[in-house]
């Protein structure tokens, strides 16, 4: 089991250079799927499909930000590097979001000719938030104290994030055979990449070993679990076992889409990264 | 312009409570086609950086209110001080009164003993 | 909302000095008010094409919301384009009332904005290139458009007095936050300063035109009327002319400089003197004919038409439920 029960601070933490590895590896993850998913998120801004919508779309992506922030900040408390620079100085091979969340929202770019689709916003919000909510009530067993009480503060805003995801899915699921047919098809695109939210990456042994979290195969059932329960009241079919994309995320595998995203991300940022923006 | 099928949604009123103690309070109206979409997008559109205790979200053709023709008749007299502290101004004085003359009292006591 | 049934005994023009009188006496109107057609269509105009304008303001900005360059600004840019579609959503809700009684609703808007019927602000048919553009829209885009708001606040009409205090509240927060954006760069690298001083020389004139053409003594029949029902108390010019006041001077301290070497006090009329801009210009930017006119009107047209069966789709789910 756990070699360390309980680690209070980052100077305790800083002791073990296993144990901060596999801290980091782990925060890394937290933070780059909510940077990552905010940063789509943002990129909806002005183009959902109802005004009031847009401005309540626009609140998860800041809230999901926000959280990414924290988790940045925890890193740079780490000694890994500024904040501003992990979140926009990192090429896309050291991001280790999952691939889910990087996936472009639509063909076209956000400023030009974006045919967005709100089936798989919706679904993809709703499936990573659901197990993002498995997550970070798993976190509140860390071993890394700092992390327990992050988690915390963010479950309460995130559980009002499901609320709204719920009644979005719930609505389209019953709504016209047309809505119908494209969450459908949402759900089937989703599905191709989901089963890689909860892997650990390569070093999920020691992040499992050291107490940071539950184990993968814990996170999943208890998320499948959920997401079952979830599409069945909205009477969706399961559609089985999700699946992983060909490149793993969490191995820094990433496809062209996180390319163009961290290019954009980071464009005005890196025309000087030392001056004050 | 009018299209085959239009979707002229509903007009709902917002009401939201700042804490436990608050009362509710309107705040605007939204287009929604429903109640439960409505609920999820009052907040954000309304109370993007107020407290928020809680929610309400009312669709307005189920309010009852006065015509602008009514509304004058709310007006009243200014006849009304029985109902209101000012109606009552002289009380204070009159508990003082009765102290200092008690107290006047006591002292004449004590000085004739 | 249901009230009972209005009594109506008076003539149009009994109603009409009625109205008038309660304008003198510096009451409000509200949405179920009796109003001349007149002051509703005058409202219609100017709230539409207020609302209209904050939504497809939020476009020029929303091109630097993924591209922000720290975390901070980031969630600030975000939270401030979200501003303007919430203002956009208040303002809209306030003209959708005042059409209810004419049978439009907001998809009659839409339509009207594609069909370029219901016009928007000269400054968002503008091009925004540089992350310094995001700054000088909030600092003095906004800051132009405190300026007009703020003027009325104290609107005849009620609703609309109400909606403008919410935004004014928020538009405080949008100048800080182009200010401390426009401040960095100031402050900052050679790079980061020419980065600013080309984004101001760009901004000049659609600055100037926003508050729209100069009297010149003709107050236009529109302009009398507004001014008569109190829905605005000032003119074009004397709106910009605050806006020099208070802009002017700040852009001198920072160093920077105005595509203008004529522009100064005068101290004798007490009134800025500055070159026009190209009026004839600012007519064709407002018909649709700006450098990015077409552009940002495709992203919400098409934005709008893809997303039709979402909209149809939880209308339909709302009838089932009863």
């Amino acid at each position: 089991m756990a070699d360390m029960v309980r680690v209070e601070t980052v100077e305790q933490a800083k002791q073990n250079q296993e144990y901060v590895q596999a801290l980091a590896d782990l925060l890394f993850q937290l933070a780059d799927d909510d940077f990552i998913l905010a940063y789509r998120g943002s990129e909806w801004l002005g183009l959902a499909p109802h005004i009031e919508e847009d401005v309540a779309f626009s609140s998860m992506s800041q809230d999901m930000m926000g959280h990414a922030v924290m988790f940045y900040e925890m890193l740079e408390a780490l000694g890994l590097g500024k904040a501003d620079d992990i979140a926009q100085l990192r090429e896309a091979k050291d991001f280790r979001n999952a691939i889910l969340v990087e996936r472009k929202n639509g063909a076209g770019d956000y400023n030009d000719n974006p045919h967005y689709d709100w089936a798989y916003a919706i679904v993809r919000s709703y499936v990573y938030g659901l197990h993002k909510q498995v997550r970070l009530e798993a976190l509140l067993q860390s071993s890394y104290v700092p992390l327990a009480q992050v988690s915390r503060k963010m479950l309460t805003e995130h559980r009002y994030h499901l609320m709204h995801w719920q009644v979005w899915l719930n609505q389209l699921a019953n709504s016209t055979p047309d809505a119908r047919h494209k969450l459908e098809a949402a759900i089937s695109l989703v599905w191709e990449d989901a089963g890689e939210l909860s892997d650990l990456g390569p070093n999920a042994e020691q992040i499992v070993r050291y107490g940071l979290i539950a184990g993968e195969e814990l996170l999943r059932q208890k998320w499948l679990n959920e997401t079952k329960e979830i599409f069945k009241k909205a009477g969706l079919n399961w559609p089985g076992e999700p699946g992983a994309a060909s490149e793993r995320g969490r191995a820094g595998e990433h496809t062209v889409d996180l390319e163009q995203a961290v290019a954009t991300l980071s464009e005005v940022y890196r025309i000087d990264p030392a001056a004050s923006w | 312009m009018s299209t085959e099928t239009r979707n002229d949604f509903f007009i709902y009123e917002v009401f939201s409570q700042k804490n436990v103690t608050a009362s509710f309070a309107h705040q605007f109206s939204l287009l929604a086609p429903n109640k439960e979409v409505a609920l999820t997008m009052a907040r954000e559109n309304f109370l993007r950086r107020e407290p928020c205790f809680n929610l309400w979200v009312v669709k307005r053709d189920d309010i009852f209110g006065l015509t602008p023709e009514e509304r004058p008749f709310l007006e009243r007299l200014d006849n009304k001080s029985y109902r209101e502290t000012k109606g009552y101004g002289d009380l204070q004085s009159r508990w003082r009164q009765h102290k200092e003359r008690y107290e006047d009292q006591q002292k004449q006591a004590k000085s004739g003993s | 909302m249901q009230t009972q049934m209005e009594r109506s005994d008076l003539t149009e023009n009994e109603k009409m000095e009625a109205f008038l009188a309660r304008i003198d006496r510096g009451e409000k109107i509200e949405a179920d008010d009796w109003m001349p057609d007149d002051y509703r269509n005058q409202l219609i105009k100017l709230i539409s094409m207020h609302g209209i304008s904050e939504i497809m303001g939020a476009l020029p900005e929303k091109e630097w919301v993924p591209k922000a360059p720290t975390l901070r600004r980031k969630l600030a840019i975000m939270a401030k384009v979200q501003d303007e579609m919430g203002h956009g959503q208040l303002l809209l809700r306030v003209a959708e009332d005042l059409m209810a009684p004419l049978g439009k609703t907001r998809e009659d808007l839409m339509d009207d904005l594609f069909t370029g019927k219901l016009k928007f602000h000269n400054v968002f048919h503008m091009e925004a290139p540089t992350w310094a553009d995001a700054g000088v829209i909030g600092w003095l885009v906004d800051g132009a458009a405190i300026i007009t708001q703020t003027m009325s606040l104290d609107s005849s009409y009620a609703p609309y007095a109400r909606a403008l205090h919410r935004i004014c509240a928020e538009e405080k927060f949008h100048a800080q936050h182009g200010e401390s954006i426009v401040l960095d760069l100031a402050e900052g690298t050679e790079g980061q300063r020419q980065m600013l001083q080309e984004s101001i020389t760009r901004w000049w004139p659609s600055l100037l035109m926003f508050f729209g053409p100069p009297e010149n003594g003709n107050v236009t029949s529109n302009q009398a009327a507004n001014m008569r029902y109190k829905i605005r108390t000032q003119t074009n010019e004397e709106l910009r002319q605050a806006f020099l006041t208070k802009y002017v001077p700040r852009i001198f301290h920072l160093g920077f400089t105005l595509p203008d070497d004529t522009i100064h006090f005068d101290e004798a009329n007490q009134k800025w003197v500055y070159q026009q801009p190209d009026w004839e210009a600012f007519k064709q930017i407002v018909k649709g004919n700006g450098p990015r006119s077409a552009h940002r009107l495709n992203l919400r047209e098409t934005s709008y038409e893809e997303s039709k069966w979402v909209r149809d789709a939880i209308m339909s789910f709302g009838r089932q439920a009863g």
